[in-house]
């Protein structure tokens, strides 16, 4: 193998692939926890809380995520300066909206699906609202959630690498930083293109951390069918 | 700059260039969209009758595109590619990069519309007389490629909205020309306020049109 091949390789497991997963984590933790929030609120029945929620999901499912990332790292800061994000940051905030939204609209099918019986037996033993929903109802609504969960999660780590457009970095990111160093001309670089090879490589290190997590969705639905 | 306040000159000086931006996104995601359902169509018919050496080959370019991130394929075609002599211009990119992808995924689309076709449907049809092209045209396609609708309409959304991120190969879409346009203008707010509102309106119209054509479309039994 070439003498470039190490220490790119190891640049790009070090910080690149460490940044995805940074982003990936984050985002999908906070997907998660606002999107089963807000999917079991729009099953309330009360108007402009419902709105209000739809308007959300509609918005940040409607714009390409490159969009929202976007505003977050460039139109948030100049209406005020206290809203200035790191890359990484503001990628996974725009994860976060995107991913949030679709996790809601789950929820709030798994949700319905599960029999009235149960809310009114939870009821008849005493729990309220609150007591309801996380003890009997969202226990049940959540095993209905784990193959699109599993599907929202191959989709994050695949998106997190619009980060790289805002300099966040991440795999692709740390790919190109390699490229363009490596085509410098010496000293700094080799003067030579490896884009091919470095590109291929991060393509297939995507492939190879999807493609397992695709089959595990297909079967979890199978086997919750 | 006031930072609140919109500033509406801004449209009357900037609409031109925004709407040629706009114009390309269109131009793009059409190509895009049209190439998308003819892959779609043929390889998911492949896939769902397995026919042989085309089924296996479209499992594996389903499957490549669909668990690699888009950017990365963009990035393959326009930085990548050139290395081992393939140069390719960014319009050819554009369209190309968002309808292999588009493809991949409406190829699942129609081949789970295709599989959702009652077997006694087609055996009917072979025992009128029909041949496996006429079973195809007459019974599987207009069954399975309504059951396939809503899912494919979701996937050429989400090729419109992948235009986007042509901004990485500065082909002149509707996100590139406004990112210029606020370099040029520094009217932040402005600029991503507008380019919000455009990808909403066109998003929002194309999922209206999906919910009357699924009326008029569906199955009688999905009614």
């Amino acid at each position: 193998m070439p003498d470039w091949v190490h220490p790119v390789s190891d640049y790009m497991f070090h910080e690149g692939l460490r940044g995805t997963l940074e982003i990936a984590v984050v985002s999908l933790v906070g997907a998660l926890v606002i999107g089963v929030l807000l999917g079991t609120l729009l099953t309330i029945d009360f108007r402009p809380l419902r709105a209000a929620i739809r308007l959300y999901i509609e918005v940040w499912r409607g714009l390409p995520i490159l969009v929202t990332i976007f505003i977050i790292f460039f139109a948030l800061p100049a209406a005020s300066p206290a809203l200035e994000f790191s890359p990484l940051t503001a990628a996974a905030i725009g994860l976060i909206l995107w991913g949030s939204a679709q996790v809601a609209e789950t929820t709030r099918g798994a949700v319905v699906s599960i029999p009235r019986e149960q809310h009114e037996a939870a009821a008849a033993l005493g729990f309220g609202w609150i007591g309801r929903h996380v003890f009997v109802i969202l226990p049940q609504a959540l095993r209905r959630l784990l193959p699109p969960v599993v599907s929202l999660l191959v989709n994050i780590i695949q998106n997190t690498t619009i980060a790289q457009v805002i300099g966040a970095n991440e795999l692709l990111e740390s790919g190109e930083r390699s490229v363009e160093r490596l085509t410098a001309p010496p000293p700094i670089g080799l003067g030579e293109v490896h884009a091919f090879e470095i590109y291929g490589a991060v393509m297939v290190v995507f492939f190879l951390i999807s493609f397992p997590l695709t089959r595990l969705a297909a079967y979890l639905e199978r086997r919750l069918a | 700059m006031s930072v609140l306040a919109f500033e509406w000159g801004y449209l009357v000086e900037n609409g031109d260039a925004l709407l040629h931006g706009l114009y390309r996104t269109i131009y793009v995601s059409a190509i895009a969209i049209a190439g998308a359902f003819v892959i779609g169509l043929v390889l998911g018919a492949a896939r769902a009758y397995r026919i042989p050496v085309v089924s296996p080959v479209a499992a594996v370019y389903v499957e490549v595109i669909r668990n690699t991130p888009i950017l990365v394929q963009i990035f393959m075609l326009y930085f990548a590619l050139p290395e081992v002599g393939i140069r390719l211009d960014a319009f050819t990119v554009a369209w190309l990069s968002v309808m292999l992808w588009g493809g991949a995924f409406n190829t699942e689309n129609f081949r789970a519309g295709f599989e959702a076709v009652p077997e006694r449907y087609r055996e009917a049809a072979f025992g009128l007389g029909f041949g496996p092209l006429g079973v195809f045209l007459n019974v599987a396609l207009p069954i399975g490629g309504r059951i396939a609708l809503p899912s494919s309409i979701n996937t050429y959304i989400s090729v419109l909205k992948n235009t986007s991120l042509l901004y990485v190969i500065s082909y002149p879409e509707l996100t590139t020309t406004a990112l210029q346009i606020n370099a040029l203008t520094l009217q932040t707010v402005e600029t991503f306020t507008v380019l919000a509102v455009i990808y909403l309106v066109l998003v929002w119209s194309m999922s209206a049109a999906i919910r009357l054509l699924e009326g008029h479309l569906a199955l009688p039994e999905a009614r």
